[in-house]
């Protein structure tokens, strides 16, 4: 997970920083500027992103850690929604990307491939289980919510945005999960939770930035070949 | 691999930067419109706050981006509610995490309706006050209603849902980079809340909101 936060690093102005409310210089493009061509590209690349995490969360239910005798059932049930909505968001990017003139997407984006393809020995808990996932969510949703402001017609605008914010609520699941394992919480993880039981943090741990970031957006061409 | 150099255009589409939204394009174009009348209490009132207007103040884009100002005006004044009727013992003991969930997310809406606003006045036009939507009194009535510390994190999904689904429809109409830019970035954190409201009640996977969930649309602003 190496890659985790470099995008983060490369202070990307105004992209994570807290929400001003008094106006500044405008970076902003007109919408459109991303031509129709541009479009494909990147609708290949969040494309990618969706059949890596697709595949990764196949592989890691089969994991004792992940769907096996040592899994959370919370996570295992994370795993198996995710599975679901992870093959309509491939169906609605891929319909898109042919709506734009492309070819959909088949492959898995190659750069967290190799990320996937080293953590995926190391899994051996449900803690493990949950970074992998949360990687891979955490990339998939900024490069949608980067798309959702990109793209060239409104209609794929909405698209990307709707599949960005399934993503981060994934996202935010994760978090919280995490929050919980990383801390020898794990009886915590439970479906319904003990409310007067849990740390008022997990209360804001699954929203830690007001504006959702894009710092980690994989670029348009990352996954497009 | 250097992802930083690869793609700068996406940091620009998302920096903050209030003149590209309703400042040259569509929302700047009724900037010679009368200013909206102020709407009255906003935050924590249990009085609703609506009010109306002779001839719309808000047009195009703009109309959009007021209701979502309004709207997240209106999700913060729910969850300050909600934290009220947490603190005040009507609800029985509520859990800390609650509490501490219903003040994070009623932060964050604060936020959001803040830089909602910030691209009004950035184009010339009146911020939106307090919350003039045609949901506002069912909406405290139903936070009214509240009995336990699980009907407040209810309430919340249906706060949420509703939030989102109102800025994905307009996201799907804005002509504005700035509006666009802020709706992209702002809906997943809605999508957030609800995950982890979602969590509380012990639906890791998800809630289905109920009707009060649904997107609002232009027609629910009053102004």
């Amino acid at each position: 997970m190496a890659r985790r936060g470099r995008r983060a690093a490369d202070g990307a102005a105004g992209v994570t920083a807290p929400v001003s409310t008094s106006p500044a210089v405008s970076f902003l493009p007109a919408l459109g500027a991303q031509s129709g061509s541009a479009d494909v590209p990147a609708l290949r690349t969040a494309t990618s992103l969706v059949v890596l995490a697709q595949s990764t969360y196949r592989s890691l239910t089969g994991l004792p850690a992940g769907g096996g005798d040592r899994a959370n059932p919370v996570v295992r049930d994370l795993l198996s929604a995710a599975t679901t909505e992870l093959g309509d968001a491939r169906d609605a990017l891929s319909s898109a990307t042919t709506g734009a003139g492309g070819r959909p997407q088949t492959a898995p984006d190659p750069v967290y491939s190799s990320v996937v393809a080293q953590a995926l020995p190391t899994v051996r808990s449900p803690a493990d289980v949950v970074g992998v996932a949360l990687t891979l969510e955490d990339v998939l949703a900024q490069t949608l919510v980067a798309d959702a402001a990109g793209l060239s017609t409104p209609a794929l605008r909405a698209t990307a945005l709707r599949l960005g914010a399934a993503a981060a609520s994934r996202k935010a699941s994760l978090l919280i999960v995490s929050s919980l394992l990383s801390s020898a919480q794990s009886d915590l993880v439970v479906a319904p939770p003990d409310l007067t039981a849990l740390p008022a943090a997990v209360g804001t741990v699954g929203f830690p930035d007001t504006r959702f970031p894009t710092s980690k957006a994989s670029p348009p061409e990352e996954g497009s070949g | 691999m250097t992802l930083s150099s690869s793609r700068p255009s996406r940091r620009l589409v998302l920096g903050w930067g209030a003149a590209g939204l309703l400042g040259a394009g569509a929302l700047a174009a009724c900037s010679d419109e009368p200013p909206a009348a102020p709407a009255g209490p906003a935050s924590g009132s249990t009085t609703p706050s609506t009010t109306t207007s002779a001839r719309p103040a808000y047009v195009g884009d703009q109309r959009g981006v007021a209701l979502c100002a309004a709207l997240a005006s209106l999700a913060a004044s729910l969850y300050s509610g909600a934290v009220t009727a947490a603190g005040d013992g009507r609800l029985g003991q509520v859990p800390g995490v609650v509490t501490a969930f219903l003040s994070g997310a009623g932060a964050q809406h604060t936020e959001h309706a803040a830089a909602w606003n910030a691209l009004l006045t950035a184009a010339g036009r009146p911020a939106v006050s307090g919350t003039p939507l045609s949901v506002e009194t069912e909406r405290r009535a139903t936070l009214g209603r509240a009995a336990a510390p699980t009907d407040l994190l209810a309430v919340a999904v249906d706060i949420e849902a509703s939030v989102g689904a109102t800025v994905l429809a307009r996201a799907g109409e804005f002509t504005d980079a700035g509006a666009a830019a802020l709706a992209a970035t702002v809906a997943p954190v809605a999508a957030m809340h609800g995950a982890t409201a979602a969590f509380l009640l012990g639906r890791p996977t998800g809630v289905a909101p109920g009707p009060a969930g649904a997107a609002l649309g232009p027609d629910a602003l009053l102004v």
